[in-house]
C-alpha cells in the first residue's frame, strides 16, 4: 500500500488560515489502512481545525467527506456537488489523491494535510515499512524476495557493503541489512548460485529515470 | 587582460566552444586550442554536451589553462548531486579554473548512457545559489570552507519556440540573474533583422549577453535547424545561399562571420559553436575581423 503520515498541525493551520469554509476530504483505501487520511482521521482533523481556529475567535466551518478512492475520477466527481460552497480543498489522501481533486476541479485551491512515504507493508500493527520502489523492472525473482532498491540503503545491487553488522545496516542498528536477508533467503531455498552471480547495472529507464511513467492497456483503454 | 576584465569593462569577449574527446587521446583537442590561442578571450568547454558521455569538462578546462588559455567550464545538475558538484567546483577553482556556466542538461533519455539514473538534486537556480553560497565562504550546509573560490559565473538562456516562450525563458533568465548569474549565453542567431529586437529585449536583464554564431554545416544542418527549431530564424535565403554557392564550406564560414559582424555592436560578446569544425575556427575570426 501507499503510506502516509499526518502533516503536522501547525503547518495545516497555517495554509488554512485563509480560508473560512473547507472540504476536507478523505480516502477510503491506502490511506485508511495506514491510519492517516481514513473517515476517522478525517473525523479527528476536522474537530482539530476546527477548535483551533474557534480558540482565534474565526469562524471555520469544515465539510467532511470521504471517498472510496481519491485516485480514480468516478468517485472524485462525487466533490461536485459541495465544491462551489467551499473555499479550498483539504485532502488527506496520498499525493494521487490530491492532485486527482486539483485536476478536476481547477479553479479550487487543493491542499495535501498528508506527507505521502512510501510503498509499503505493515511488520506489526501501526508500523509499516518500505518494501517497494517502483522501480518498474521488478528483480525480486533473483533477490530471495527482498528488494535491494528500497531495502538496502544504499541501494546497491551487488551487496553487501562493508557496513553490515549482525545483520544490521551501518546508518541505523534497528534497519535489517537487505543484503543479508537476501543471503539468508537465497540459502534456505537453495538458491546461492544467484547470489554468487554479478547482476548487470540496472536499466533505469523503466523508472523516473525515463520521466513520468504511464501504463496504457490497449485491452482496456477506451 | 582576462575575461572577467573584459567582461566587467564592457568590452566585447570572444569564445569558442570546444568538446573533450570521447577517450583519452587530447591530441585533437589540443591541437584545435593552439589554432586560436590568443585570438579569443576564452574556450567554453561543454560538460557531456547533448548527453553524450565524454571526458568532463574539469579536465578540459585544466587542459586549456595548462595550454595558457582561459576556460569557462559548464556545470549541470543531471549527473551530480549537491556534494559532487561542490568538489567539483572546489577542484575547478584550485586548477586554474575560474570562469563556469550553469547549464541545463540533456535530459537522460536523449543521451547515449540512456538507461542511467539522473540525479537532479539541485536544479539552475539552487545550483546558482550554491556556488555564491561557496564564494561566500561556506558550503551548503553551512560548514566553513578552507579557502573560497571566486568564480565568474554565467547562465543560459534555453531556446524558445514561440514568442510565448521567449518571454517564460526572459523570465527564468531574469530569476537566473538573481540567483547570482552575472553573464547568459543566448542560442544561435541566424536571421539578423529578428536579433535587433532580442538584443533590445535582453537588455533588461542588466547583464552582459553573449548570443551564439553556430557554424552551420551544409544544406541539410540548415534545413534541419528551419524545420525543427521554428524561433531560431532560419531563413530560406541563407539555405539558398549555401545551396548556390561553389564551396559551400568557405560559404557557411562567411555567414557565421558576417553574424558576429552584424551583432558585434549590440551585444557584449559571441560565442562560436563550430561542432567538430574547429579547425574553420581562424577563417571565421579572420572574416569577422577579430
Amino acid at each position: 500500500m501507499i503510506t502516509a503520515e499526518r502533516k503536522p498541525m501547525e503547518e495545516l493551520t497555517e495554509c488554512m488560515k485563509p480560508f473560512g469554509r473547507i472540504l476536507l476530504v478523505g480516502c477510503n483505501e491506502c490511506v485508511t489502512v495506514c491510519a492517516a487520511g481514513g473517515r476517522k482521521e478525517v473525523g479527528l482533523l476536522s474537530s482539530a481545525l476546527q477548535m483551533h481556529f474557534m480558540k482565534e475567535n474565526k469562524p471555520f466551518e469544515v465539510k467532511e467527506l470521504t471517498l472510496e478512492r481519491q485516485c480514480d475520477p468516478e468517485y472524485v466527481e462525487e466533490l461536485a456537488p459541495h465544491i462551489n460552497q467551499v473555499d479550498a480543498v483539504l485532502s488527506m489522501a496520498c499525493g494521487c489523491g490530491v492532485q486527482e481533486i486539483a485536476r478536476r476541479y481547477k479553479e479550487k485551491p487543493v491542499f495535501p494535510a498528508v506527507n505521502t512515504k512510501f510503498m509499503g507493508a505493515s511488520e506489526s500493527q501501526g508500523v509499516w515499512a518500505e518494501r517497494c520502489a517502483g522501480c518498474g523492472d521488478c528483480v525480486l525473482g533473483i533477490t530471495g524476495g527482498v528488494c535491494p532498491i528500497a531495502r538496502c540503503s544504499k541501494q546497491l545491487f551487488n551487496g553487501p557493503c562493508g557496513g553490515s553488522t549482525n545483520g544490521k545496516c551501518e546508518i541505523d542498528s534497528s534497519v535489517d541489512c537487505a543484503w543479508q536477508l537476501i543471503w539468508d533467503r537465497l540459502k534456505a531455498l537453495g538458491k546461492v548460485d544467484l547470489y554468487e552471480e554479478n547482476i548487470a547495472a540496472k536499466d533505469w529507464r523503466t523508472g523516473r529515470g525515463g520521466g513520468p511513467r504511464k501504463i496504457i492497456r490497449e485491452d482496456l483503454a477506451s | 587582460m582576462s575575461f572577467q576584465k573584459r567582461l566587467s569593462s564592457g568590452e566585447f569577449v570572444v569564445l569558442a566552444e570546444m568538446n573533450t574527446p570521447k577517450g583519452v587521446d587530447t591530441s585533437q583537442f589540443v591541437a584545435d586550442a593552439r589554432r586560436i590561442k590568443g585570438r579569443v578571450d576564452a574556450v567554453i568547454v561543454p560538460d557531456m554536451d547533448n548527453g553524450v558521455m565524454r571526458m568532463s569538462a574539469l579536465a578540459g578546462g585544466v587542459l586549456m589553462h595548462q595550454l595558457g588559455l582561459e576556460s569557462i567550464i559548464h556545470v549541470y545538475c543531471r549527473d551530480r548531486n549537491r556534494m559532487a558538484l561542490q568538489g567539483d567546483l572546489l577542484a575547478a577553482y584550485a586548477l586554474g579554473i575560474q570562469n563556469i556556466v550553469v547549464v541545463c542538461g540533456e535530459d537522460m533519455k536523449n543521451a547515449d548512457h540512456h538507461n542511467a539514473k539522473p540525479v537532479n538534486d539541485l536544479s539552475e537556480l539552487e545550483l546558482l545559489g550554491a556556488i555564491r553560497t561557496l564564494e561566500a565562504g561556506s558550503d551548503l550546509s553551512g560548514i566553513e570552507l578552507n579557502g573560497a573560490p571566486q568564480f565568474t559565473t554565467g547562465c543560459t538562456m534555453a531556446p524558445w519556440r514561440d514568442e510565448k516562450g521567449f518571454e517564460q525563458e526572459l523570465e527564468l533568465t531574469g530569476r537566473k540573474v538573481k540567483a547570482g548569474a552575472e553573464f547568459v549565453v543566448t542560442p544561435p542567431v541566424f536571421d539578423l533583422q529578428r536579433f535587433v529586437p532580442f538584443a533590445e529585449q535582453t537588455r533588461q536583464l542588466g547583464i552582459p549577453v553573449i548570443p551564439t554564431v553556430f557554424l552551420i554545416k551544409s544544406v541539410g544542418v540548415a534545413r534541419y535547424i528551419a524545420t525543427n527549431e521554428p524561433a531560431a530564424g532560419m531563413t530560406e535565403e541563407i539555405i539558398q545561399r549555401i545551396r548556390k554557392a561553389s564551396d559551400r564550406e568557405m560559404e557557411c564560414v562567411r555567414i557565421a562571420a558576417e553574424a558576429i559582424s552584424a551583432i558585434k555592436e549590440s551585444v557584449q560578446g559571441v560565442r562560436l559553436v563550430t561542432l567538430g569544425w574547429e579547425h574553420r575556427l581562424p577563417a571565421i575570426l579572420d572574416l569577422a575581423g577579430l
